[in-house]
């Protein structure tokens, strides 16, 4: 009775949680090995769940059908960006699913709001990124920002120390020093731009 | 410590990607500081997903099981299968800055905000030790990033629709409650509150507000007319 039904057909009564280690292991042999045989069987477990959660968010044949193949595409592009020991594969899959979904019905609403399911649920964001954002913080050692403080104009440095060393107000350092709030500000402003410049030609 | 926090059903629905786009944002700058509520949101993400995901099989909204449907996912295997793997590219974050100044204070942003300091006006005196600096969110409604200098108030304010605020650092109080650095409050018309700081280092605060503040007493109730002050675009 059951002849000629493919195998996979018997995947939909597993669940995601019983088939989570192996599923794990189709998609690191994907990022390593882009492994077509280990996609397919990613692919024909989740495709047709996928497909059923698309419907029923987006109530539309052809808006899940473009989910499906939106968040299956990102599992095969960026499986390397898959970690096993920060979740299991179909929470994985399905945060992707989520963020597509997202911004598909803002698109939708036409709305033209700056907020993007990246920012919200950072999910397939390259591990890179963050480095590259501290970069600066740890390439730059303190003995170099000392040296670039000391090669400020006297003035600019008394300033930038009071404030930022000290930790006073701009008003505090204008009463200190006995000059206008502007001149504190001013000086405040270049020396920091000068920093600023420094550190530009350091990259 | 964190007090103040999304009701759990906030953060399920946060996690479920349910809310609109102000209000995940809010909760999702939260979470940045709040490791309780990103435990929960984690927590919820597994069950939604094991929710989504499960068996297909007797659901008769999407029994539609029929040979068409499965052509049409075995073509999307091979098409993509076709792709080629993503090159690691730089995301929008690019463009985020981790900090912002007041008078020589420097203040570290949660990860979720870092993306707008970019698109943050100038800072501008109101009454008192209030300072005000908007921030263009791109959402309907006003942003800003307010601060609260030591023994500063705001005039005691209804809202006329719903003002989400976040405690970035420091802390303040309102005449209800006492709050600290990553609290997240929701207010709306039934709330009445008077926020002041006391705090040495003062407070500084994001909030995102859809419709003008509405001030109910004393003196303050003359800026009503002039309320659109709060409210800049």
């Amino acid at each position: 009775m059951l002849v000629g039904i493919p195998l996979e057909q018997s995947n939909s009564v597993i669940k995601p949680k019983d088939c989570a280690s192996e599923m794990s292991e189709y998609i690191v042999a994907v990022a390593e090995e882009r492994c077509k045989r280990s996609f397919a069987r990613v692919f024909s477990y989740f495709a047709p769940r996928l497909r059923s959660y698309a419907l029923k968010q987006m109530g539309n044949e052809a808006l899940a059908m473009e989910l499906v193949q939106d968040t299956m595409s990102n599992v095969w592009q960026k499986a390397h960006l898959f970690n096993s020991e920060k979740g299991s594969p179909s929470t994985w899959i399905f945060t992707i699913a989520r963020n597509i979904r997202f911004d598909m019905l803002r698109k939708l609403q036409n709305r033209k709001e700056d907020v993007c399911s990246d920012d919200l649920w950072p999910v397939l964001c390259e591990q890179t990124a963050d480095a590259n954002e501290t970069s600066l913080d740890e390439q730059i050692t303190l003995e170099q920002i000392g040296f670039m403080f000391e090669s400020l104009p006297v003035k600019q440095k008394a300033v930038i120390e009071a404030i930022y060393i000290d930790g006073k107000s701009q008003q505090e350092v204008a009463d200190e020093l006995s000059i206008p709030l502007g001149t504190v500000k001013s000086r405040t402003r270049l020396a920091l731009q000068r920093l600023k410049g420094m550190l530009n030609d350091h990259d | 410590m964190t007090k103040f926090h999304p009701a759990p059903e906030q953060l399920s629905e946060f996690a479920q990607g349910a809310l609109a786009s102000v209000e995940s944002l809010m909760i999702s700058a939260h979470c940045d500081m709040c490791a309780r509520c990103q435990q929960v949101v984690a927590q919820q993400t597994v069950l939604q997903a094991e929710h989504a995901l499960m068996d297909t099989q007797d659901d008769p909204a999407t029994k539609t099981h029929d040979f068409q449907d499965d052509s049409k996912l075995d073509s999307m295997l091979e098409s993509i299968t076709q792709l080629p793997r993503a090159t690691p590219s730089k995301t929008s974050r690019s463009g985020s800055r981790k900090i912002i100044e007041l008078d020589g204070r420097v203040f570290t942003i949660p990860r979720t905000l870092r993306k707008y300091v970019p698109f943050m006006g100038n800072w501008s005196s109101l009454v008192g030790k209030l300072w005000q600096a908007p921030v263009d969110v791109g959402v309907s409604g006003v942003a800003n990033f307010i601060y609260i200098g030591q023994g500063g108030s705001i005039p005691e304010h209804t809202h006329r629709g719903t003002e989400y605020t976040l405690v970035i650092n420091g802390e303040f109080s309102d005449g209800l409650n006492h709050y600290r650095k990553g609290d997240f409050i929701k207010m709306n018309e039934s709330d009445i509150h008077a926020p002041y700081s006391d705090d040495i280092s003062g407070c500084l605060i994001f909030s995102i507000l859809d419709q003008p503040l509405h001030f109910t007493a004393g003196i303050a109730r003359l800026l009503n007319p002039f309320s659109h002050l709060f409210f800049r675009y």
